[in-house]
């Protein structure tokens, strides 16, 4: 007859929990280490095999090589790269198929701009993103 | 003498009770329903129609975002349809990983129509007690794939991630917590008048017609037909498990919300016979090739996901990229039962009807 009571009795008990939320952009939400976020790319890393803008589900990833400026040694070295974060989706392919490890997952997630332009990052910008980097890239 | 007429009414597309992006137009006779009529695709992405230009590991990112509310199961199932065609053998080690992100993301899932069903009744309270406990889910398994919904977590022949540092015992902990909270959830809402008022009886349909309309997961199994894909056809290691298909005779929206609560207790006893027999060490991922080719031919996969039969069937010639890809959306099949539940039903019973059936728009609209 009374079932709304006890529903009452539970939510009266629950007061006196422990607070769960976090006060949030004042202070960082504590993220495992594996959490995916922007990337950050080492240019002196990459070997401009293409593997990363080729295995990206959305194609959001642009890149350009040029030709080593020390004529003694081969291969490229990179020149441009373009990651479009309109259409990035941070599902972590392209880290996952980097021989060299010349692009990383990091924990900052806040990508809100005021124009879709700003999404458009570059290399410099995926360079200088270097904050709470992942650890253990490859399990 | 009083003219009557029938109305038009527009229910959604923006409508936060039809928990996503769905229309409902309805004929109404006063506050009767005369006519329903749901019109989808609002959500329509065409992930087939994507999958036949991407590779089969391109694939699963967007498997993902088809039930963004238990996207492992969705993963598995295009990863388990690849490697029936391939024939390959996944390590142990994996398989158990496997079973655990897709029981807990069941449990997850479950929680979260609890919360929004009652929700939808005008209770509050108990949405916010069923976040506070998915919360921990998403929290376990972000540590484990690295994100929240979106996981990405399963490759074909194995899982992308061991289970870090301590992740088990953290899981082993967490079970007979959430068993502990689901007695305060039946206390909280079960017995409520209001809660019974709203459900008992309603949007009642029988064995016959679930069949008939291919009903699948609890809302086929609220009217008696015991049938769970992890029972009846094991796939993957649920044979080594020992729990019960929960099902109920009744076949209203009281029923259906008991076989979900029932579902997360048997998902519980799952995950802790898993983490009993999880093994020590082992491989995470079978000996694949760097590009998956599947061979030429055909295959047709299903499995139990948390809304129902989640099928899939690949056709390919031998590229790496299938030739054709189709899913089959529990959501989807569900919502077909609608219009003829909403039928003679008042307005108000509509939200519960909707709710206790239990869709997500992404996987509706593909």
């Amino acid at each position: 007859m009374l079932g709304w009571t006890k529903g009452l009795a539970y939510t009266l008990k629950q007061l006196t929990r422990e607070k769960l939320t976090y006060d949030y952009p004042n202070k960082p939400i504590p993220l495992p280490d594996r959490f995916r976020g922007i990337q950050k790319f080492y240019p002196e890393k990459c070997i401009v095999c293409n593997q990363c803008a080729n295995i990206c589900p959305t194609d959001c990833i642009n890149l350009t090589g040029k030709k080593h400026p020390d004529p003694t040694k081969k291969g490229k070295i990179i020149d441009t790269y373009d990651i479009n974060f309109e259409l990035c989706i941070l599902c972590d392919l392209c880290t996952e198929v980097c021989p060299t490890e010349a692009i990383i997952m990091t924990n900052n997630f806040e990508l809100a701009e005021y124009s879709r332009d700003d999404l458009f990052k570059n290399l410099e910008w995926l360079d200088e993103n270097d904050e709470n980097i992942r650890k253990v890239n490859k399990a | 003498m009083i003219r009557t007429e029938e109305m038009l009414l527009n229910v959604g597309p923006q409508h936060p009770s039809t928990h996503g992006v769905f229309r409902l137009v309805l004929k109404i006779d006063g506050e009767i329903i005369v006519e329903a009529k749901p019109v989808i695709g609002y959500l329509h992405r065409g992930t087939e129609k994507l999958a036949e230009n991407l590779q089969y590991t391109q694939i699963i990112p967007y498997t993902d975002r088809m039930d963004y509310v238990s996207a492992m199961t969705n993963n598995y199932v295009i990863v388990h349809a690849v490697e029936t065609m391939m024939g390959l053998q996944v390590p142990e080690r994996a398989e158990y990983l496997r079973i655990l992100a897709m029981e807990l993301n069941r449990v997850a899932s479950h929680l979260l129509w609890w919360g929004t069903f009652i929700l939808d009744f005008g209770a509050t309270s108990p949405l916010l007690y069923a976040f506070r406990d998915r919360e921990m889910i998403l929290n376990l398994l972000n540590e484990l794939s690295g994100a929240r919904l979106t996981f990405n977590y399963m490759r074909v022949g194995g899982v992308k991630w061991d289970a870090p540092e301590g992740w088990l015992e953290k899981v082993a902990e967490f079970v007979p917590y959430l068993r502990g909270q689901l007695k305060g959830y039946h206390q909280l809402v079960s017995g409520n008048e209001i809660f019974l008022n709203r459900t008992k009886g309603i949007g009642t349909y029988t064995k016959e017609d679930a069949i008939n309309y291919s009903l699948s997961g609890p809302n086929l199994r609220s009217t008696g037909v015991k049938w769970d894909l992890r029972k009846d056809e094991p796939y993957s290691i649920y044979d080594r498990f020992d729990f019960d298909v929960v099902t109920r005779e009744e076949g209203d929206a009281l029923a259906r919300y008991y076989v979900r609560m029932g579902e997360i207790e048997e998902s519980l006893k799952i995950i802790e016979q898993a983490v009993e027999q999880f093994p020590k060490d082992g491989e995470i991922m079978a000996k694949v090739p760097k590009i998956i080719k599947a061979p030429k031919g055909e295959a047709f996969v299903r499995i139990e996901g948390s809304r129902g039969e989640i099928g899939c069937y690949i056709s390919s010639d031998g590229k790496k990229e299938p030739y054709r890809l189709k899913f089959r959306r529990p959501s989807f099949y569900n919502l077909q039962i609608l219009p003829k539940l909403l039928e003679g039903e008042s307005i108000s019973n509509l939200i519960a009807i909707l709710g206790a059936v239990d869709i997500v728009l992404g996987e509706v609209d593909g």
